[in-house]
């Protein structure tokens, strides 16, 4: 089930949380009504986390993550990391990486096993990722941006890539993360689906906006639901068509 | 929907009032005080401005009207079409365009009040002139008190016209009046139609919306129509005929065999033929309703023919679009009972899928799904090496999704596990509990740090550094083994005071030393007391030698305290001079010389003798006085200066050498 949610009035949900297979991070607001939508959904399972970086809420695209580990920009605050370290479960490694690209989840997109990067991050940060996060790394763009984080949101069963990705770029792309892959929109039409969406295996969040075939789609790609993504093109393909032109 | 609002059109007034709001506002926004001995000039500029302003809001008001009514031209011809059935084409146009003519007329009238004010002699004229000016111009706006009001009218109406976007995904339904339109309407979506059992119930067009396929359908319910020729049509028919014409939409054809609408079969069907033209390039369903009363298979045999050759006729496709072979060709006829429900979302599916795949297989004809082709697109991947990349799912969930599809496989467990009740309290639910005390615990879930060292004080880190590090974890064992020490020290007597006994002569000394304390004691004091300034001092350090001390005062005092002072020769007792230079002597000053007495008057310098001077006094004072007179002075002193600054000199341009002319 994808779920519908806002941070203080803001759609952009990815920006203020991370979430992955073993646990979830989530921004320190003026409210808990964020926070709780997460907590109720994934509490009973995996740690929900409050948590800040350098000070920032934005801690979406400042940090990359996955099951095996957690890679935070270098002005987090020691305070910020010890606080991760003792929430988070000793199986994930935390990692301070001085990089020039502070944004970190702007600048890669990652699953369990695969990452795409941007391709100007520095290569000691390329190392450290794949040793902490236990990924293969690909410098990579997609449909010509280079904000790969920005522009992916990926889980181990499937991905959702910026709108304009053409089709023989997809079929690239979904062959090096080894997921189903479809170019697609949340937000009622916003292209930086990292942004508007959080995913794991088994649950997804998204902005209040994003309308009902978009929520479909997300669902059927990211296997929320019984549906396969072949659905997309098969059942759901005239509906698309009609909601889309 | 945002394309057709017809709700913001501002209030058009009566004529009247709209006079009164225009005058009224000329009175409020323009000066008032004019007087008659003002500059004519002034007096005019008053009455124009008048007469201007009060042109200027006539059109800005009624081009405002004119602006914010559509353009019949510029709308979606549905919304045309309808406008015209409803307020009649030619009347609303012609009103809107005595609007324009009357707006040109104020403004001639404007133009022409304004010229000739400029030729007004008096306040008075003036003043009529201007009268004259709104007078015409409001006469000319009370001649469209008519128009205003109709148009009044238009604008109630179309505000509450149901906001029916031409360009989306909508399902018509029309036939008969008492057919069950409404009903169905009502039983898809929750446009809440009212329903009775008489014709035209339905009197204008109704919308409601529907999901289906995650998309929004736009159902319009229509009145009942009649079959008479176009001409005859009423207003009311008219609007579901307009509907029909102009809406690219699933069109449903409801037919109701038991004849319960007091229309019998064969009218129904044709009605069907005529308006059959309306249906062309449209999904078409032909719906047969009130099974529940009658179904098809009981009717008499007559009819029942009829029905059969209906349905023939719609399965081989010669209704409607018969001379194109597109898919819309072959019209389903299906059955519904709008009072059981058989047959109603079957109904809806059914027009849904058909529409979506009409309006798909236009939109694939022209070149709009290039664009989005990639989205319809799911890349899956060819496997580059045999590694497996699983889905991670920690057991809770594969366990809740088992559970879920278990649920899905057990249909006849009437409430699968509503959700398993949560044992957790929420955040938000604490925080709603806790209202303003609440403060965000961060520690609270620290799984691995024990509950009581949570909330240590002592923060792990300070300012960049561990305090860890600055920690000695022996530092207890050490503290106890300095301890240990002191006491071994105690016990050994290193600290016990060793008691002095005192001889004579340190008695002696004590003594004195005691008496000496006290002495200076005393003297502070003393000098604390005749101390009279309040002022504040400057420090003894810096300031001269007190005068009250002196060798002997020394001497006298450290005898009374009982100091032997004959002995002191040697103690440099009697050097007591100061060194400071205050003590110093002034020099001497020199004795005064009288030199007032050298300095003699200026009348008399120069002069040799008392004759002299007198003649020289006389010399000035014919002098003096010849100037005076011919002056017309009134003494030597007086020196006035008529004009201080006189214009010649210092107005225009200066030539060479024209300052200093004075």
């Amino acid at each position: 089930m994808a779920v519908r949610v806002q941070f203080e009035n803001n759609n952009e949900v990815g920006v203020f949380s991370k979430l992955t297979n073993s646990y979830c991070l989530v921004a320190i607001g003026g409210s808990e009504n964020f926070y709780s939508v997460f907590e109720a959904e994934l509490a009973d399972t995996i740690p929900v986390v409050h948590v800040s970086i350098a000070g920032c809420r934005i801690i979406g695209r400042m940090t990359v993550a996955n099951k095996n580990g957690l890679l935070v920009p270098s002005s987090t605050t020691d305070t910020e990391l010890q606080h991760i370290r003792n929430s988070l479960p000793d199986t994930v490694k935390v990692q301070r990486v001085e990089e020039r690209l502070s944004a970190l989840g702007n600048v890669i997109a990652c699953n369990d096993y695969v990452a795409l990067v941007h391709p100007d991050l520095d290569k000691d940060t390329e190392e450290i990722l794949a040793d902490t996060l236990d990924v293969e790394v690909f410098r990579q763009t997609v449909a010509g941006n280079v904000l790969v984080g920005s522009y992916t949101a990926l889980s181990n069963r499937g991905g959702l890539v910026h709108p304009k990705t053409t089709i023989q770029d997809q079929d690239e792309l979904s062959s090096l993360l080894q997921v189903p892959l479809v170019a697609g929109t949340v937000n009622r039409g916003s292209d930086v689906v990292a942004a508007g969406l959080v995913v794991n295996d088994w649950s997804a969040f998204c902005g209040m906006d994003t309308t009902s075939t978009e929520i479909s789609v997300i669902e059927s790609v990211f296997k929320l639901n019984d549906a396969k993504p072949t659905a997309i093109t098969s059942s759901m393909r005239a509906s698309l068509i009609d909601s889309m032109s | 929907m945002s394309l057709y609002n017809f709700k913001k059109i501002a209030v058009v007034p009566t004529a009247k009032d709209f006079i009164d709001i225009i005058l009224s506002k000329t009175q409020r926004k323009t000066p008032t005080v004019v007087h008659k001995h003002y500059k004519i000039t002034r007096i005019r500029a008053f009455y124009m401005r008048k007469v201007k302003f009060t042109q200027q809001n006539f059109h800005d008001r009624l081009s405002r009207i004119i602006q914010e009514f559509p353009k019949l031209d510029d709308v979606h011809p549905f919304y045309a079409d309808l406008m015209n059935v409803l307020y009649d084409k030619d009347h609303y146009k012609l009103g809107l365009g005595q609007l324009n003519t009357a707006r040109h007329l104020i403004d001639n009238v404007a133009k022409d009040y304004v010229r000739l004010l400029k030729f007004g002699d008096s306040l008075y004229r003036c003043k009529q002139l201007k009268r004259a000016a709104l007078g015409r111009m409001a006469t000319i706006m009370k001649r469209q008190a008519a128009n205003l009001t109709y148009l009044e009218q238009v604008r109630q109406h179309l505000a509450r016209l149901p906001s029916i976007d031409p360009y989306t995904r909508t399902i018509i339904i029309c036939g008969f009046p008492n057919v069950g339109k409404s009903s169905f309407i009502n039983k898809i979506t929750r446009a809440d139609v009212e329903v009775q059992p008489y014709a035209f119930t339905t009197k204008s067009l109704y919308v409601g919306h529907t999901d289906y396929k995650y998309l929004r359908w736009q159902v319009i319910d229509t009145p009942g129509i009649l079959d008479h020729p176009l001409e005859q049509r009423n207003v009311i028919e008219m609007q579901a005929v307009t509907a029909l014409a102009h809406l690219r939409a699933a069109v449903l054809y409801i037919m109701d065999p038991s004849e319960q609408c007091g229309h019998s079969l064969e009218e129904q069907i044709s009605l069907f033929e005529s308006i059959k033209p309306l249906f062309s390039n449209k999904p078409l369903i032909v719906v047969l309703n009130k099974t529940d009363v009658i179904e098809p298979e009981d009717l008499p045999p007559n009819k029942r023919a009829l029905i059969e050759e209906l349905e023939a006729n719609c399965a081989k496709g010669n209704l409607v679009n018969a001379d194109s072979n597109s898919e819309l060709r072959a019209v389903p006829v299906m059955r519904m009972s709008t009072v059981t429900e058989r047959g109603v979302q079957e109904l809806k599916i059914e027009a849904c899928e058909r529409l979506l795949g009409h309006r798909v297989a236009e939109k694939m004809r022209t070149k709009k799904v290039d664009g989005i082709l990639n989205r319809l697109h799911v890349a899956i991947p060819s496997p580059r090496d045999n590694k497996e990349r699983p889905p991670v799912l920690p057991p809770k969930v594969l366990e809740r999704m088992q559970k879920a599809q278990r649920a899905q496989k057990l249909a006849e467990e009437v409430q699968p596990e509503v959700r398993e009740t949560r044992k957790r309290k929420l955040e938000r639910e604490i925080e709603l509990e806790q209202g303003d005390d609440y403060v965000l615990d961060l520690k609270k879930n620290y799984a691995d740090i024990d509950e009581n060292e949570r909330y240590d004080p002592i923060p792990e880190f300070w300012e960049g550094h561990n305090i860890a590090d600055y920690i000695d974890p022996e530092i207890f064992d050490k503290l106890a083994e300095l301890e240990k020490e002191e006491e071994l020290r105690i016990e050994g007597g290193l600290y016990a005071v060793p008691k002095i006994e005192l001889d004579e002569t340190m008695k002696e000394i004590r003594e004195l030393a005691r008496q000496i304390r006290n002495k200076k004691a005393i003297l502070k004091d003393e000098s604390r007391l005749v101390k009279q300034s309040t002022k504040p001092v400057m420090p003894r350090t810096s300031r001269a030698r007190e005068k009250g001390r002196s060798t002997s005062k020394l001497r006298d005092e450290m005898e009374k305290l009982g100091v032997d002072m004959s002995d002191s020769k040697q103690a440099h007792f009697t050097r007591s001079r100061s060194r400071s230079r205050s003590r110093s002597a002034p020099a001497a000053k020199r004795a005064r010389v009288d030199t007032a007495l050298a300095v003699k008057g200026r009348d008399t310098q120069g002069v040799r003798d008392v004759a002299m001077q007198k003649k020289a006094k006389q010399m000035a004072h014919i002098a003096i006085s010849k100037k005076t007179k011919k002056m017309g002075l009134k003494g030597e002193a007086d020196r006035f200066i008529g004009t201080k600054k006189p214009k010649h000199l210092f107005a225009g341009k200066r030539g060479v050498g024209k300052t200093d002319r004075r």
